[in-house]
């Protein structure tokens, strides 16, 4: 809220002054302030310190939560996201529907938004209530993703695990803490502010406690961008002051989707698994400390950006620039073994191993070194885990900016396909998939 | 039952009488379980001085493998009555805290009780310099029993009892980390669910008809605890925390969120405020 000096928004404003010290009712006191007046009108803020914050952010943008993908996927990410990752209680077909409806009626209020119920005020409230009786939808986005624990658990699911699913298994530079690893289900949950991702998670907690049991979350943010005077939006930087996203595909582009993202006919999968994607998450800590101690130009060597526009070494003025490798086949330019140019070498071919990338910084507290505890939460999303992720991280391995580098913790896992109208439910696919097996398996014993 | 028991329901039944009663306040239907549930902690305290009395005794012995066997089935019938005993949050500290709600952990002159005795015992396998602690745990038990005995019993804190167990297990117990050293978890779990399903079973007359629904689920998952505790039984009690099975954890777990969360509606169903 600014209030210029003089006119009216003044009146208003130092009558709230007043009014907020307790001092409106008069006095000695009050005359006297009113003589300062100049000091409050010079003021640009006329607000209590503990006043809330007045945000610029809408409350009431709203994601649809019916479709044929799930939404938060190729959603544009807002500020906020989360993942938490959760053991389940499912023994049987009929406790995995249970699970899977209750769970679709969560995400359908907590993404539309309404008012929580009202209950006899001896009980415990329906509600945190952190965001007051009106939930508002806040952009919030849930997406729910199964692990292979999950399959492999269940003797009735594992047949219809989708084929490319594994664990999570170690890659040459990391250091995977088991705490913070694999899991049965991910909530991926993004919003504009974090309190709606928190509530959704409190009311996931609470609703859920029969068949969830939380196992570990890691929260990150996006900083926003005011876009360019040309109406163009860069991308967020990283915590190693680097662009992040600048190669990501155009998640706008559906055709490029349907072939990146998107499982498809082509994926020989498991047909409920149509309309789903794989999720690949990564809680990989960056060295912030000794990143900051490094030259600027060994920084851009090893991304193979320019660290203020974002533009590739080779030239340029911002990311947007597409390198070329063909002019610079031996890396004089962009080094053959930069981040960026091991992550998509543009060649023939590499455009298979594409993946759609949707991050977010993170901030944890200080390690026992008494260094920063910060870095990538990393999510990305892909029609085929192998020839995506796995495939590019298998790359990268070994590249310099290792040294800066420790991934600690995430999984692999299967998003869902979407909810396709109000009588559907999520992974309604899945679970009609398990009946029928278990009809064939029956009639084949007959 | 004792004449402090008839006592004890009786100056329950005059403040629950007190004025008239609208419609959901608790009704006089309360005095008898809460009286019960007066008996049952008072036997249960009993026990514990008396078990308390021979564990020390056997540390103040120096025979470390008789206080070893004592250790687990004496802290039972503390742990069943925990949310009364907490009452006296003094006593509760001086029998009951850890290392962490220490500043110098295990090595701090403050940190006493049953969890110090623990720790001297499997990680110092020694007695040494256990006796004077060993001597104040039994002089607050004793203190504990006194208190309580005086004490006309809340009954939102009965009722909420039940509750309180389930919450004290989801927060810091279900990770192992209660008995840290002896690994003796499993005990104080039978312990904490037995205590909190009394609570449940003395209630349960008074809501069973108009909360089957909730009776039946609320049993269930009793039974569910039940049944998972069982399979870890050894000789008197259970085996270490370390064997139970990542999958048996995750039933507990799952079990004791949910009691806590139904069970904390348990007040507000009796009319109790």
């Amino acid at each position: 809220m600014s209030s210029k000096p003089g006119g009216c928004p003044f009146q208003a404003s130092r009558r709230d002054l007043l009014k907020g010290l307790g001092l409106a009712a008069g006095g000695g006191l009050a005359a006297g302030f009113t003589q300062d007046h100049a000091f409050a009108a010079e003021t640009p803020s006329h607000r209590h310190v503990t006043d809330a914050p007045v945000g610029d952010g809408d409350f009431d943008q709203r994601q649809p939560y019916l479709g044929i993908h799930q939404a938060g996927i190729v959603t544009p990410r807002p500020s906020c996201g989360m993942i938490a990752a959760f053991d389940v209680l499912a023994p049987q077909p009929e406790d995995l529907e249970r699970l899977l409806r209750k769970l679709t009626e969560r995400i359908a209020f907590l993404t539309q938004g309404g008012r929580t119920p009202e209950l006899d005020p001896k009980l415990p409230p329906s509600d945190s209530g952190i965001l007051g009786p009106e939930v508002k939808p806040d952009n919030l986005t849930i997406t729910v993703s199964l692990g292979a624990s999950f399959f492999d658990d269940r003797p009735w699911l594992a047949p219809l695990k989708p084929r490319k699913l594994v664990r999570m298994t170690r890659f040459p530079n990391d250091a995977l803490d088991r705490s913070i690893c694999h899991g049965d289900i991910t909530l991926q949950l993004c919003a504009n502010t974090q309190d709606t991702t928190i509530h959704a998670l409190r009311d996931i907690v609470k609703t859920m406690s029969d068949q969830m049991v939380l196992r570990w979350k890691q929260e990150g943010n996006v900083p926003a961008i005011q876009p360019s005077a040309d109406g163009t939006v860069q991308s967020a930087r990283n915590f190693l002051g680097f662009r992040d996203g600048s190669a990501n595909p155009d998640s706008e582009d559906h055709g490029l989707m349907k072939r990146i993202v998107w499982v498809g006919a082509d994926n020989r999968e498991p047909n409920w698994a149509t309309g789903g994607t794989y999720q690949a998450v990564r809680i990989i800590r960056n060295f912030v400390e000794r990143w900051d101690r490094t030259p600027l130009g060994e920084q851009e060597r090893i991304f193979g950006r320019v660290k203020t526009t974002g533009a590739p070494l080779g030239g340029g003025e911002s990311e947007f620039d597409v390198p070329d490798y063909a002019q610079d086949p031996d890396g004089g330019i962009t080094p053959l073994d930069a981040h960026i140019r091991l992550a998509n070498p543009r060649t023939p071919g590499s455009e298979e191993n594409l993946i759609l990338r949707r991050p977010f910084n993170y901030s944890n507290g200080v390690t026992k070194s008494g260094q920063l505890d910060q870095g990538l939460l990393f999510i990305c999303y892909q029609a085929d885990l192998e020839k995506g992720f796995i495939a590019v991280q298998r790359r990268l391995d070994g590249e310099p900016l290792e040294e800066y580098l420790k991934p600690v913790g995430g999984g692999y896992f299967y998003t869902l396909p979407g909810i396709i109208d109000k009588n559907d439910y999520l992974g309604s696919q899945l679970v009609q998939a398990i009946a029928e097996n278990a009809s064939m398996r029956s009639s084949n014993q007959e | 039952m004792h004449m402090r028991h008839l006592f004890a329901a009786g100056a329950l039944a005059v403040l629950l009488a007190g004025p008239a009663q609208a419609a959901g306040e608790p009704s006089l239907d309360l005095v008898e379980p809460i009286a019960d549930y007066k008996i049952y902690v008072s036997e249960k305290l009993q026990k514990l001085v008396a078990d308390t009395t021979a564990f020390t005794d056997a540390v103040k012995a120096g025979d470390i493998d008789k206080a070893k066997a004592l250790f687990a089935p004496t802290r039972m019938s503390y742990e069943a009555i925990e949310p009364i005993a907490e009452l006296f949050s003094d006593l509760d500290a001086s029998i009951d805290s850890r290392a962490d709600d220490y500043e110098q952990g295990e090595k701090d002159p403050a940190f006493p009780g049953f969890h110090r005795i623990e720790y001297g015992l499997w990680e110092q396998n020694s007695t040494e310099g256990l006796a004077p602690i060993a001597d104040k745990l039994l002089a607050d038990v004793k203190d504990l029993d006194k208190r309580i005995a005086d004490l006309t019993l809340p009954p939102e804190t009965v009722v909420g009892g039940a509750a309180v167990l389930m919450e004290e297990v989801a927060a810091t117990k279900i990770s192992g980390e209660e008995d840290r050293y002896s690994h003796t978890d499993l005990w104080d779990f039978k312990g904490n669910f037995d205590g909190s399903r009394k609570i449940f079973d003395l209630m349960r007359p008074l809501i069973e008809e108009k909360e089957g629904e909730f009776v039946t689920k609320v049993s269930g998952n009793f039974d569910t605890v039940e049944t998972t505790l069982a399979k870890y039984k050894a000789g008197d009690g259970y085996e270490t925390y370390d064997k139970l099975s990542e999958d048996d954890r995750k039933v507990l777990a799952a079990a004791v969120n949910t009691l806590a969360e139904d069970l904390s509606t348990l007040r507000g169903k009796l009319g109790l405020d």
